[in-house]
């Protein structure tokens, strides 16, 4: 290939593409004589539109002052035919539009072959790390997974590719990823394992399909793979497996073209190709947590590279959480002294019981009640059912239909912050009332406790023994950390112990009244824990961190006709995953609050008399 | 003035299907309107399962009864009634149709005899649209009570069950969580609380509510009324007083397996004893239940009549050949009309000694009591019922009157009419309360 000819004025385009409907990728040659600006002012269809760009020097020579750059411009709006575009001082230069016939001079795949492949592999780095920041710092508007999959085509030309092996590979070194699983598009996380027969292991890269590498060697958590042994006996048992959270520098967007890149100390590189990752916030959560079933301790190394990433994935559940909808039926009371949130959670039929016994209390109707169906695809049957509900019990409610399943904290959030009343009570749908009087009973409680964070009353179960007598925790050995339990749980509600009102490290949010705008002021319960577990003892310790106390009244009972949770192999991951979190975030907080409590010892016994 | 009106609710009309319950609601709807005390409506849920046909009235749950403007015949869905809660599901059944139909009459008091396939909450829906009126309720069963058919009787064992509790109920019937037995007892008192005033046919059944929750002196005791008969059975003088009869439905319930192995025992000790059994809804039973039936039957059959179904016509004439009556239920009863109709037509009763027909029954004068569920000790009554010379006629002469219909509508009359004055009394009360919390008003 001969030598371009010198650009004219100093600026000019030798190339470009489009890597996605709103973004060009440019190689532009350049007379650094001329060339002092570096902006892209651009005209799309005549008009000055908005433009952001990234540059980066292929080469440069201060010798005879030419210099070869590569730009990124996103220039909205696309789909257009015709753009104009101003390189610094240079001339303007008229390419077609994204929307034009034919692609921009010549496509992506040629751009690269001829301006790109051929250069050094520390510039072909930097490309790729040009593009990721590109795509990182602006990207796409309107065509992310374009410009994903462009980013794919360049990395595989910019990159030297390895030998690939696959499960049925010869060879001393083997390579498998069980799981990729996809947090969010910055966060992966991955399990697998490897062994080497040749010599010891230097790097364990991953690569995303947009180009994004992590090094895993250096922070990924290795276990134990008893599994693998029958596959090497020759080699004794060692940790071959790994468990790695992977925070990405660039979004990634696409389900295939992940690999992972291993190399030895003999200098040997291999490659594989990651299965697709596993997306879908509950399919994702689970096979998070399920990694921790082998652990015994929420201090192993595993742990750190579970909790960032599921508390991730519960707040991006969070987020995509809203009320789609709030249904109304009767006149809301004008000025409510205490708004009540209900989470609805699959029984949509406890609403009958709540509201039959709501009916012979007037409080009921003098209280803001709100009701927050978390299953949002039993919403036509519900409201129906609510219209009739109401017809006959006439306790004025609203249903606020969640767009999606939040859980147990966006549920209650969700709720709270659709309430006015002055107090906030978080109240499940299986607790029913023993009788009348007991919202202003526990508001007044409330009045006449100074510094009160949340307060919680006596809760009973359905043969009048203890449900809920206040929280403690306990250190669970099996576990490694503390667990939730509930003080004299099954002892009869007369126990004179049980009928102390006292400070307690905290009580349950299946009744827990608490000064809204407090509740306000931590941002309510916090969406990091699985299942309905834990949001209120978290709360609780960031109330009494906050200098707050939090009481047991037993001078007001209701029953709370908690059903028996059958022990499914994912209920007690998430279990686990619970009390290792709390106890990560609390652990020494908690330890001070049971050692000051006097309660504790006479707590275990009665737990473990239960 | 114009005559108040008393609505009377039933979960059947003898008309579509015989019962017991549902033909004293008739009798009753048919005495209130002769005695001119109240004006009284009559509406008879139907539709499956008590009746071949469902509603064919686009539009309407109702439709009308032979001519009758006071009676209505009420389809519900019985695909919609939830059994365990007593409810309906589509709740439309009482939020719109029964409480259009209170509505158009606005009855002063209205008398659930049932509220079985409409809905505890049509108990509600009556006090929300008519906040004056009073609420009677008669309890027949155990049906609140227990979810085994208000049977009160324990799942396995068969032993009548002494109360309830979630616990209890849990053990009865595993697959449901004792919380949802909570649920359903505190969901239907939610409406009972409602009613006005219960009624017990008898003292027994009473005290098993009252033990349950409903306060001692929202119920009162009073038994069913009784037409008077138009034509006793005669006794006859036959050389033996050896005919036993048993009448009812051919249920478990029923003890009817402990009576025929009794008359297997009488017969291998060669007691010389008859027994016919008059009894309807065989069709209706399970299979098991059949199957023993048959098999007990067969070991006995030249000593057992088994006569089928009857009608109310046909008891003088099949109670002139009986000389004893057997109620041998192994549940508890309540106030068994069988029992009525024996002493109607002065039949000595040979019973359960258990609740409510130990209580109608009184042992030794007008009848006689065996060891429930025990086919020994009915063999040994039996034995001496027949053997024993002089006790028919004893036991004969020791029978009193039944309940009239006449003195019943009377009593009820006057406790709808007591329950208005109360009603009106409390609101005149609040009336006044109002005007007293005027501001500036001088209170004395």
């Amino acid at each position: 290939m001969s030598a371009p000819p010198p650009p004219r004025q100093g600026f000019e385009v030798r190339s470009g593409a489009w890597l996605a409907a709103d973004v060009l990728l440019a190689v532009v040659e350049f007379d650094l004589r001329h060339a002092t600006d570096m902006s892209v002012p651009a005209m799309i269809d005549g008009s000055p539109v908005p433009t952001e760009a990234r540059s980066a020097w292929l080469s440069r020579s201060e010798d005879d002052g030419a210099g070869r750059a590569l730009f990124a411009v996103r220039a909205s709006p696309p789909g257009s035919s015709r753009i104009e575009l101003t390189f610094g001082s240079g001339p303007t230069t008229a390419l077609p539009g994204p929307a034009s016939a034919g692609t921009l001079k010549v496509d992506l795949r040629t751009l690269v072959r001829e301006h790109l492949a051929r250069l050094d592999a520390r510039t072909r780095t930097r490309i790729t790390t040009f593009l990721l920041e590109f795509s990182d710092a602006i990207g796409s508007r309107v065509d992310p997974l374009g410009l994903s999959e462009s980013l794919t085509l360049m990395r595989d030309a910019l990159r030297d590719p390895h030998p690939r092996i696959g499960p049925g590979s010869e060879g001393p070194t083997a390579l498998r990823i069980d799981e990729l699983v996809r947090v969010d598009e910055r966060f992966f996380f991955v399990r697998g394992w490897t062994h080497d027969e040749q010599a010891p292991i230097v790097r364990l890269s991953a690569v995303s399909p947009e180009g994004s590498r992590v090094e895993l060697l250096e922070h990924m958590a290795r276990v134990p793979r008893p599994d693998t042994d029958r596959l090497f006996p020759l080699s004794g048992p060692e940790s071959r497996g790994f468990v790695c959270s992977l925070p990405l520098d660039a979004p990634s967007r696409l389900t295939r073209g992940w690999i992972f890149e291993l190399e030895n100390a003999a200098g040997s590189v291999v490659e594989v190709e990651a299965p697709e990752p596993i997306d879908g916030i509950h399919a994702a959560r689970g096979a998070i947590v399920s990694t921790l079933e082998r652990e015994r301790s929420p201090l192993s190394p595993v742990t750190e590279h579970v909790l960032p990433a599921v508390a991730r994935l519960q707040e991006r559940l969070a987020a995509m959480v809203e009320i789609e909808h709030v249904a109304r039926f009767g006149e809301a009371p004008r000025s409510p002294d205490v708004s009540i949130v209900i989470p609805l959670y699959k029984r949509i039929d406890l609403l009958q019981h709540q509201l039959a016994q709501f009916a012979s209390d007037p409080e009921l109707s003098e209280a803001e009640l709100i009701y927050v169906l978390d299953s949002p695809e039993l919403s036509a049957s519900a409201l129906a059912e609510s219209e009739r509900l109401f017809e006959l019990y006439r306790v004025p409610f609203r249903i606020a239909t969640l767009s999606q399943n939040g859980g147990f904290a966006v549920a209650n959030n969700r709720g709270a912050s659709l309430a006015t009343g002055r107090l906030l009570l978080l109240l499940n749908s299986d607790v029913l009332p023993a009788g009348s009087g007991w919202l202003s009973g526990l508001a007044g409680l409330h009045d006449a406790t100074p510094r009160v964070g949340a307060l919680g009353p006596k809760l009973l179960f359905e043969d009048d023994t203890l449900q809920h007598a206040g929280l403690y925790f306990r250190r669970s050995v099996a576990l490694g950390a503390w667990e939730n339990a509930h003080y004299f749980k099954g002892l009869h509600h007369t126990l004179p112990a049980a009928n102390v009102p006292r400070p307690v490290p905290a009580v349950t949010a299946a009744c827990l009244l608490i000064d809204r705008a407090l509740y306000s002021e931590l941002d309510g319960l916090r969406a990091v824990y699985i299942q309905g577990d834990y949001e209120d003892s978290d709360l609780c310790l960031r109330l009494g961190q906050a200098g707050y106390e939090n009481w047991y009244r037993p001078e007001i009972a209701l029953y709370h006709l908690e059903g028996r949770s059958y022990a499914t192999a994912e209920r007690q991951d998430n279990a686990r995953y619970n009390a290792w979190l709390q106890t990560s975030l609390w652990g020494e907080r908690i330890e001070r609050l049971m050692s000051d409590e006097p309660g504790y010892e006479a707590g275990i016994m009665a737990a473990d008399r239960t | 003035m114009t005559k108040r009106t008393v609505l009377y609710v039933s979960h059947n009309h003898p008309r579509v299907r015989p019962g017991g319950a549902e033909a004293y609601a008739l009798e009753l709807y048919e005495a209130m309107r002769e005695s001119g005390r109240f004006e009284p409506l009559l509406l008879a849920r139907s539709g499956k399962p008590i009746s071949k046909i469902g509603r064919y009235h686009e539009g309407t749950l109702l439709t009308g009864v032979d001519g009758d403007p006071n009676q209505y015949f009420f389809y519900s869905e019985y695909s919609d009634f939830d059994w365990f809660l007593g409810t309906t599901r589509n709740r439309e059944v009482i939020t719109r149709h029964f409480a259009d139909f209170l509505a158009a009459y606005r009855p002063e008091v209205v008398h659930f005899q049932h509220t079985l396939f409409i809905g505890y909450e049509a108990i509600r829906a009556v006090r929300n649209g008519l906040p004056e009126s009073a609420i009677v309720y008669t309890l027949h069963e155990f049906l609140p009570i227990c979810h085994r058919q208000g049977q009160m009787l324990r799942v396995g064992s068969e032993e009548p069950c002494s109360h309830e509790s979630p616990r209890r109920c849990h053990e009865c019937f595993p697959d449901i969580a004792p919380q949802e037995f909570f649920m359903r007892k505190r969901f239907i008192q939610s409406h009972l609380d409602l009613v006005d005033r219960f009624v017990a046919p008898s003292r027994f059944l009473r005290d098993r509510y009252v033990d349950w929750g409903i306060p001692a002196d929202k119920i009162v005791v009073e038994d069913y009324g009784r037409l008077p008969v138009r034509e006793g059975a005669q006794p006859g003088e036959p050389p033996n007083r050896n005919r036993i009869a048993f009448f009812g439905q051919l249920s478990h319930y029923k003890g009817i397996a402990v009576l025929l192995q009794a008359m297997k025992r009488l017969v291998e000790r060669g007691v010389d004893v008859r027994l016919s059994i008059h009894g309807a809804n065989l069709e209706l039973q399970p299979q098991e239940f059949l199957d023993e039936f048959d098999s007990l039957l067969g070991a006995i059959e030249e000593h057992v009549t088994f006569a089928g179904a009857y009608s109310a016509e046909d008891l003088p004439a099949l109670l002139a050949r009986t000389d004893y009556v057997v109620v041998p239920s192994i549940w508890w009863e309540n106030s068994p009309l069988v029992i009525q109709e024996a002493f109607l037509h002065r039949r000595p009763v040979i019973c359960s000694d258990i609740g409510g027909m130990a209580e109608k029954v009184a042992d030794g004068t007008n009848g006689l009591h065996f060891r429930a569920g025990d086919p020994d000790s009915l063999a040994d009554v039996v034995e001496s019922a027949v053997c024993t010379p002089g006790l028919w006629k004893r036991l004969h002469d020791g029978i009193e009157g039944v309940h009239p219909m006449d003195e019943h509508v009377e009593r009820l009359s006057e406790l709808y009419e007591d329950l208005l004055e109360r009603r009106q009394g409390e609101r005149a009360g609040r009336q006044a309360t109002t005007l007293g919390a005027v501001p500036g008003a001088v209170v004395e």
